[in-house]
C-alpha cells in the first residue's frame, strides 16, 4: 500500500482502490482531516472530466420517486441531529470509547490469553457494531456492541486485510449476532491499523470467497500493549 | 459529442442544498437535482451505457445525498466535486457488482462495455477535460497513461480492466497511472 495521502486519495477518488481497501481509506478519512482534504482536493482537481459528459434530461417523474425514496429513509441523518458537531469530531470520543472496552475486555478476559489486536468495527453511521479481537494463534473472539438485524437469507463474514498483497481473508462465519470465536486460516501475526469487517453475505458465506455484500462495520485494529 | 465548457458554478446554492438535506429538508435534493440533475444523469449514462442502470445511480445517489450531506464540509473541497463523487461511486458499485450486471442479457452487456469504451476515445479526448488547466495538463503525459487516467475515471474501469484494454500487464498498467497522476498532481498545483 501506498504511503503518500495524494497518491491514496487519487486511487480512491478515480475508484481504483479493492473494496476492502477503499473501506479502510473511508473509515481512516474520518479520523483524518487531512486525508479527506486530500479526497476533496483530487475530487476537485478531476471534476472538470465529470462536468464533460452531455446533458440528459431525466424522465418525467424523476424528482418525485426521488422524493417518495428519501420519504422512506429513517428521519433525519445522523449529523443533522449533532448540529455543531461534524462527525469527524466524534473520532477521539469514539477512541476513547474503543480503548475504554478494551480495557474492560481485558479486564474480563484474564487469565485466558490477550489479544494482540482489537477492532470496534463502526457501521457507516459510525456507530460501534461489533467488536473483534484478534489473538494472532489464527483465532478470533466477535462480540456486538448493537442489536444487528440480519435478514434470514444472509449470514454475517468476518474478513481480515492482513495486506493489500494477500486481499481480504475470510476469518469465519457467524450463525448469529452472539459472541463468537472463529478460527481461521493461518495468518501473518494481526499488525496495527489493520483493516477487519463484516459483511452480510448469502447463506454459507460468499460465494467467491471475497466480501460481496454489504459491510455491516468496519474498523482498524489498534495494537494491543503487552 | 459536443464541446461543453464548464458553467459559472453555483457554489453556493449547492452548499445551501447540501445544508438543507443535513437538516432534513428535501428542498435540497430538489435544488440538487435542478441545478445538476440532467449532468448528473449524462456523467451516470456515460460510464454506465445504459438509461435504465443511469436514472439507478442518480437515484441511488441523490438517497446518498440525502444520508450523507452532514458529512459535507465546505473548507476542503467544492459542494459540486462533493455530489458528484457520491454519483460516480453508486456507478462504480453497479459496474462491479457482479451479481447486479449478470441481470442483463449477454448481448446487453457486450453493448454496455462498448458503450463505455467508446465514452474514452483515444482520438479527440480533449474534449472530456474542457478547456482548462486539466486539459494542458493532460497534454503533457505520455498518450498511454493518459488514456488509462481517463479510462479509470470517465469509463469507470479497473485496473485490471485498464490492463486489458491497452494489453500490458496489470502492473506496466499501474504504473502509467501512477506516475500519470503524480505528474497531474504536480502540473495542477
Amino acid at each position: 500500500m501506498s504511503l503518500d495521502p495524494r497518491e491514496m486519495a487519487d486511487d480512491y477518488v478515480l475508484g481504483l482502490m479493492e473494496p476492502l481497501e477503499a473501506a479502510g481509506f473511508e473509515a481512516r478519512m474520518e479520523r483524518e482531516p487531512a486525508l479527506a482534504r486530500a479526497v476533496a482536493q483530487a475530487r476537485d482537481r478531476l471534476l472538470p472530466l465529470d462536468l464533460s459528459a452531455p446533458e440528459a434530461a431525466l424522465p418525467p417523474g424523476f424528482a418525485e420517486r426521488v422524493r417518495a425514496a428519501i420519504a422512506a429513509e429513517p428521519p433525519a441523518p445522523t449529523a443533522a441531529n449533532l448540529p455543531g458537531l461534524p462527525a469527524r469530531r466524534w473520532a477521539p470520543a469514539l477512541a476513547a470509547c474503543a480503548g475504554l472496552l478494551a480495557g474492560l475486555v481485558l479486564g474480563w478476559q484474564r487469565p485466558e490469553p490477550e489479544p494482540l489486536v482489537i477492532a470496534v468495527l463502526l457501521d457507516d453511521q459510525g456507530v460501534p457494531q461489533a467488536m473483534v479481537e484478534d489473538y494472532g494463534d489464527d483465532t478470533a473472539q466477535v462480540r456486538f456492541l448493537a442489536d444487528v438485524a440480519v435478514p434470514p437469507d444472509r449470514t454475517m463474514q468476518v474478513w481480515t486485510l492482513p495486506s493489500a498483497e494477500m486481499g481480504p481473508v475470510s476469518l469465519g462465519i457467524l450463525t448469529e449476532a452472539a459472541a463468537t470465536r472463529l478460527e481461521g486460516p493461518p495468518l501473518p501475526r494481526p499488525a496495527g491499523r489493520q483493516l477487519y469487517e463484516i459483511t452480510l453475505e448469502p447463506l454459507g458465506g460468499s460465494p467467491t470467497g471475497r466480501p460481496t455484500g454489504p459491510i455491516l462495520g468496519k474498523g482498524l485494529a489498534a495494537l494491543q500493549d503487552g | 459529442m459536443t464541446v461543453q465548457y464548464i458553467r459559472p458554478t453555483d457554489q453556493g446554492d449547492l452548499i445551501s442544498a447540501l445544508g438543507a438535506c443535513a437538516a432534513g429538508q428535501a428542498e435540497g435534493i430538489d435544488t440538487i437535482l435542478r441545478l445538476e440533475g440532467g449532468r448528473l444523469f449524462g456523467v451516470a449514462r456515460r460510464m454506465l451505457g445504459r438509461g435504465d442502470l443511469a436514472e439507478e445511480a442518480v437515484q441511488d445517489a441523490m438517497v446518498q445525498i440525502w444520508r450523507k450531506a452532514g458529512q459535507f464540509r465546505a473548507e476542503d473541497g467544492s459542494a459540486r466535486g462533493w455530489i458528484y463523487a457520491v454519483l460516480r461511486n453508486r456507478c462504480l458499485n453497479i459496474l462491479r457488482d457482479g451479481r447486479r450486471l449478470t441481470t442483463l442479457a449477454p448481448e446487453d452487456l457486450v453493448a454496455l462495455q462498448e458503450a463505455r469504451q467508446e465514452a474514452v476515445p483515444q482520438e479527440g479526448w480533449e474534449l472530456l477535460p474542457g478547456s482548462g488547466r486539466l486539459r494542458d495538463c493532460l497534454a503533457q503525459l505520455d498518450g498511454e497513461a493518459r488514456h488509462a487516467i481517463l479510462l479509470a475515471h470517465v469509463g469507470g474501469f479497473s485496473h485490471g480492466e485498464i490492463a486489458g484494454r491497452q494489453q500490458v500487464p496489470l502492473g506496466t498498467a499501474k504504473s502509467w497511472i501512477r506516475r500519470g497522476l503524480a505528474s497531474l498532481r504536480e502540473c495542477l498545483s
